[in-house]
């Protein structure tokens, strides 16, 4: 019984652990300054907005990642979206659930074209993905004749922030993410591939699909990031040579930290946490008005010093136990 | 030799065929279009030679199977402090050196952090990429007029010219095949690369391999620091912004394998640097929007690459 309880209350620490703690010193850092981390509704507009763009990007790199595939594309999927959904919507007057569902379909065809030239050519997916990130920026640039989308004036499609959209976003996407990947024959040979691709596939797992559907997921998933971030601002900026990669590297935090995470609970749920993870981060750098610069450098310590723990984490333990066992002697 | 080794070989020339290609083509239209193709040809070397630098250093991370994508970023705090350090001493020796050790202590560090601390080399330059990236914008701001540092442009007119350019670029290109190609530290590399277990078993040592990795890398960055502040001497945050992936374009398009090991080749650098440049200078004589250029640029990028590996694809999805 005493063993029972013990577990149960390890996994609660090692699920809330992070996040709660996260949660406290954001309160207290804004708290030394003289300022509430939750105050208007726009705070809690941009800690939802921040958890539900951040999660969708962390299962849309990690789907791949975990199979070794690095994506590069992401960003330029959630780019090409967003410009496709919102020129579609200015030009024939659709209203902002419309622009969501065309997002989400743009992201999944060009998702799924990446995933078909990476099976095509079969070159490493770092390489195919260096080449479609290329294409993509190009192709919005040259339907938007390089001066980017802007309807900050379209009061129906800048509507969409709030607080229950973004929570509905959240809820939507971690369910049906959950569902195809744990309750469906495409998820469970997407784990097989993923613990031995060799073996999976001479027992019949059909590769080519599964990576394929695996890259139209993600892209559906960049799809809604981009109309998050189109709808929060009104407008869609270009970027060339690379300049829409930088979409990735906001996941990769929440990655490792849902990892962690994932150890005690569902690994999709651990994501999730992972995020709100550093959306508590992002709203205290807004709400404490942090240079961007000093957010850069903290939040890549943060980065480095999870992953020392996570690379080291038996060695600490082994420590910890040692000083205690000596502490033990000595007294 | 038979016919399948004839058309192995011959595939794994594809980017010295295309980079000659892209020559011609770049020679026909110049002539068609009555540019002048001098000109031309300074301009590649000159938006060339830093790529092809600091690719040419950053084979040695590549060749271990290892991959930096903090490259460009290193090449900016380098130049800049680089600046700073001309700016209090005058003396272009000085700089060049302080380029090349701030640029190495960077490398080493990512380095040591990574072996140290049993961290995944790239999400170790992850880290390091935003780090930079910030510290190039403090650097900016406590240093120069707030948006610049600026070298004063007289002082290095003498050596930005396209002969010293390609006198360090090659200087650094010998030097380094004769250590890829030419010595045991660059078979272990191609060993260690190829064959993490086997290398280990047969002695090699991994954290060494890569210190030795990243220092090569650093001084491939500091020189290409040093080439940036010499093209232009006025620094801003947006200077070497887009080495970074240029490098990694490049190092593919010359014909590196991302895997690394023994099939890595040292001129797959130059090759890929000088291509790319080739085939942008191409997309601006076609006149085309900036965005089909690079879209044109993508496919082309992506079937040179296919052609070149045509012998290396196996049964099952590579990763």
């Amino acid at each position: 019984m005493k063993t029972n309880n013990s577990n149960i209350f390890k996994k609660i620490a090692g699920i809330a652990g992070i996040p709660t703690a996260t949660l406290l010193i954001m309160v207290i850092l804004c708290a030394s300054q003289g300022v509430k981390l939750f105050e208007t509704e726009g705070n809690w507009i941009l800690f939802f907005r921040a958890a539900a763009s951040v999660m969708l990007t962390t299962f849309a790199l990690s789907l791949n990642l975990n199979s070794g595939r690095f994506d590069f594309s992401i960003g330029s999927v959630s780019l090409l979206s967003s410009v496709i959904s919102a020129s579609i919507c200015i030009a024939m007057g659709l209203p902002t659930i419309v622009m969501l569902l065309i997002s989400i379909v743009s992201g999944a065809l060009l998702g799924m074209i990446s995933g078909a030239v990476y099976v095509i050519v079969k070159l490493p997916p770092i390489i195919v993905s260096l080449g479609v990130a290329l294409f993509y920026e190009g192709l919005a640039f040259a339907i938007t004749k390089g001066y980017g989308v802007s309807f900050v004036a379209n009061g129906e499609l800048t509507s969409f922030p709030s607080v229950l959209n973004y929570a509905l976003v959240i809820i939507f996407g971690l369910v049906i993410f959950i569902f195809i990947f744990d309750y469906t024959q495409f998820g469970y040979d997407y784990k097989a591939l993923l613990s031995g691709q060799k073996v999976s596939v001479n027992t019949g797992i059909k590769e080519i699909p599964n990576a394929v559907g695996c890259y139209t997921i993600a892209g559906a998933l960049m799809g809604v990031v981009g109309f998050i971030s189109a709808t929060n601002t009104g407008t869609i900026q270009m970027a060339l040579n690379f300049g829409s990669i930088g979409v990735m590297f906001t996941a990769f935090l929440p990655m490792f930290i849902g990892g962690f995470i994932g150890r005690f609970c569902n690994e999709k749920a651990g994501y999730l946490l992972g995020a709100v993870t550093t959306a508590f981060i992002s709203l205290m750098y807004a709400r404490l008005n942090i240079d961007a610069s000093v957010q850069q450098i903290v939040t890549a310590l943060i980065l480095v010093g999870f992953l020392i723990y996570l690379n080291n984490e038996n060695k600490i333990i082994e420590l910890v136990m040692l000083k205690k066992f000596v502490k033990g002697k000595v007294q | 030799m038979n016919k399948n080794q004839i058309k192995k070989y011959l595939m794994n020339l594809t980017p010295l065929f295309g980079l000659l290609a892209l020559f011609i083509a770049f020679l026909v239209l110049g002539t068609i279009q009555d540019i002048n193709i001098s000109y031309g040809l300074k301009s590649i070397i000159n938006q060339s030679v830093v790529v092809a630098v600091v690719a040419t250093g950053a084979i040695f991370i590549y060749t271990l199977g290892s991959f930096d994508i903090s490259l460009g970023a290193s090449v900016a705090v380098s130049a800049l402090i680089g600046g700073m350090v001309y700016n209090k001493t005058e003396r272009i020796f000085v700089m060049t050196l302080v380029c090349i050790g701030v640029a190495v202590l960077i490398g080493l560090f990512n380095s040591v952090l990574a072996s140290v601390f049993n961290l995944p080399v790239f999400v170790t330059t992850i880290a390091m990429l935003s780090v930079l990236n910030a510290l190039v914008l403090v650097l900016i701001r406590i240093n120069g007029t707030g948006s610049e540092i600026a070298v004063p442009a007289a002082a290095v007119k003498g050596l930005n010219n396209t002969p010293f350019k390609i006198v360090v670029l090659l200087l650094f290109f010998l030097i380094s095949m004769f250590i890829f190609s030419f010595t045991k530290i660059g078979r272990m590399q191609k060993f260690q690369g190829g064959n993490p277990v086997c290398a280990k078993l047969s002695g090699i040592k991994e954290k060494k391999m890569a210190i030795i990795a990243f220092a090569m890398s650093g001084i491939g960055v500091g020189l290409g620091a040093f080439l940036s502040i010499i093209y232009a001497p006025t620094l801003t945050k947006n200077t070497a912004s887009s080495v970074g992936m240029d490098v990694i374009i490049a190092i593919v398009f010359g014909g590196m394998p991302v895997s690394g090991g023994a099939r890595s080749k040292i001129y797959a650098a130059v090759v890929g640097a000088f291509s790319m440049t080739l085939l942008s200078q191409i997309m601006v004589m076609f006149n085309l929007n900036s965005g089909i250029g690079q879209m044109v640029k993508a496919a082309i990028f992506i079937l040179v690459v296919f052609l070149a590996t045509s012998d290396q694809r196996g049964k099952m999805l590579p990763r």
